[in-house]
């Protein structure tokens, strides 16, 4: 029985594109469709981090498992993430999750020999893998400004010296995995300024009332002293300029929406993955979560396993 | 999976390690389609990582309902990643890279 597909076609158009930020808008699709992309980049897009910390000396000031801690928030270039194996699924090592399909190896080892505090910093941190290392050791690019992510700090006579193994792994379990600093979206908003009811108000009712807006939404236009919207994206859903055009006894002067189907996205990442390359990971990842709901549903199952649910679904 | 073997119109689907995130998208897809009078998802304990999904339609099995709105989906996820992969070469073409 061949149906109509009601499948609609988004459009996607990039405004900021650099490394490790990006905005793009997002047209013709759903909220439910953008937040769910928004909650697989933060949570579902697997990266690799340190996730075992074998530490053969400490007498640094902090104890071993606060390094531990702090070494598995540490940002490693992760664009080996999406074709390795969880260490759980890895078939190849004898199942303590350290073969090199499943994981990459680092060691450490500083000790302060001068009497100056010596920072054991990320560039410290010696990688099995040159394409899996800490994110800020490949800025380095000669400039000897980036000291790296401090990790500890070592007086005289202390040492540190650790084997660490860095595993893939996504969000959900622990947010050091997260690829992403932040992603939001924002509703692109539609504004109508009633131009007949906007006449009646004096130049300086008309400069109060666009000052009313915490952002610079509005502005004058110089040469015909009309009130011109300059940068609606700037419109915080703060609704400070309705209020402030009721409070001058002119309500419906403004009109404000969001348009329901049109998605201002930001991404940024912590520089683990490229951020473009994020939100393509998310997709993918997003797809494998349907292939996986929709081959599952091929497997039927007895009904008395839903017995209460069943009654309770069926509002009895 | 399924409640009640009599009607395949009307079922209630039990997916495990799911969660909002694929949950309202397919709530959103099922609803887009005609053929369905009511469709909801509901998570029944948070600390559980399970989605019930509820569909009714006017007379095609819900499971085959289901399937096409997951279809429909990845069709779009997919038609999405081809429209940014596009897009990402418009932008690095029509703004030459700054060292």
């Amino acid at each position: 029985m061949a149906q109509i597909s009601y499948q609609r076609f988004p459009k996607v158009k990039i405004r900021e594109m650099k490394d490790d930020y990006l905005k793009f808008e997002l047209r013709e699709t759903d909220a439910s469709m953008a937040n769910a992309l928004r909650r697989v980049m933060l949570a579902e897009v697997p990266t690799i981090a340190i996730d075992l910390v074998e530490i053969e000396m400490n007498s640094s000031v902090l104890n071993d498992e606060f390094i531990a801690h702090r070494l598995g928030l540490i940002p490693l270039t992760s664009s080996r993430a999406m074709g390795m194996r969880f260490s759980r699924d890895c078939d190849s090592c004898d199942g303590d999750g350290q073969c090199e399909f499943c994981s990459v190896e680092f060691h450490l080892h500083v000790r302060c020999d001068s009497d100056q505090t010596l920072d054991v910093t990320s560039h410290d941190l010696v990688s099995s893998d040159p394409s899996v290392v800490p994110v800020d050791v490949v800025e380095r690019s000669d400039s000897s400004d980036q000291r790296g992510i401090t990790i500890v700090k070592l007086r005289q006579g202390q040492e540190l010296r650790l084997r660490a193994i860095a595993r893939k792994g996504i969000g959900k379990d622990h947010a050091k995995w997260s690829p992403a600093a932040t992603v939001t979206f924002m509703y692109e908003p539609d504004i109508h300024i009633n131009e007949d009811l906007m006449e009646t108000l004096t130049l300086d009712e008309k400069r109060e009332w666009i000052e009313s807006s915490p952002t610079k939404v509005f502005g004058l236009d110089p040469d015909t002293q009309q009130v011109v919207v300059i940068d609606p994206e700037a419109y915080a859903y703060d609704d400070e300029v309705i209020k402030k055009a009721e409070a001058m006894g002119k309500p419906g002067m403004i009109e404000i929406y969001a348009k329901e189907d049109s998605f201002l996205f930001t991404v940024e990442s912590t520089g683990a993955i490229k951020a473009s390359q994020l939100f393509i990971n998310a997709i993918e990842v997003f797809k494998q979560k349907l292939d996986a709901a929709r081959l599952s549903g091929d497997t039927e199952e007895a009904d008395d396993q839903f017995g209460e649910l069943g009654a309770h679904m069926r509002g009895g | 999976m399924e409640l009640g073997s009599s009607d395949k119109t009307k079922a209630t689907f039990s997916l495990a390690d799911e969660d909002h995130t694929l949950a309202n998208s397919v709530r959103f897809a099922l609803n887009q389609d005609p053929r369905v009078t009511f469709c909801g998802y509901s998570i029944p304990h948070p600390s559980d990582a399970r989605v019930n999904i509820r569909v009714q339609t006017t007379g095609d099995p819900a499971k085959e309902v289901l399937k096409d709105a997951l279809q429909d989906l990845m069709g779009m996820s997919q038609h999405v990643r081809a429209t940014f992969d596009k897009a990402v070469v418009d932008f690095k073409t029509s703004e030459p890279v700054k060292p």
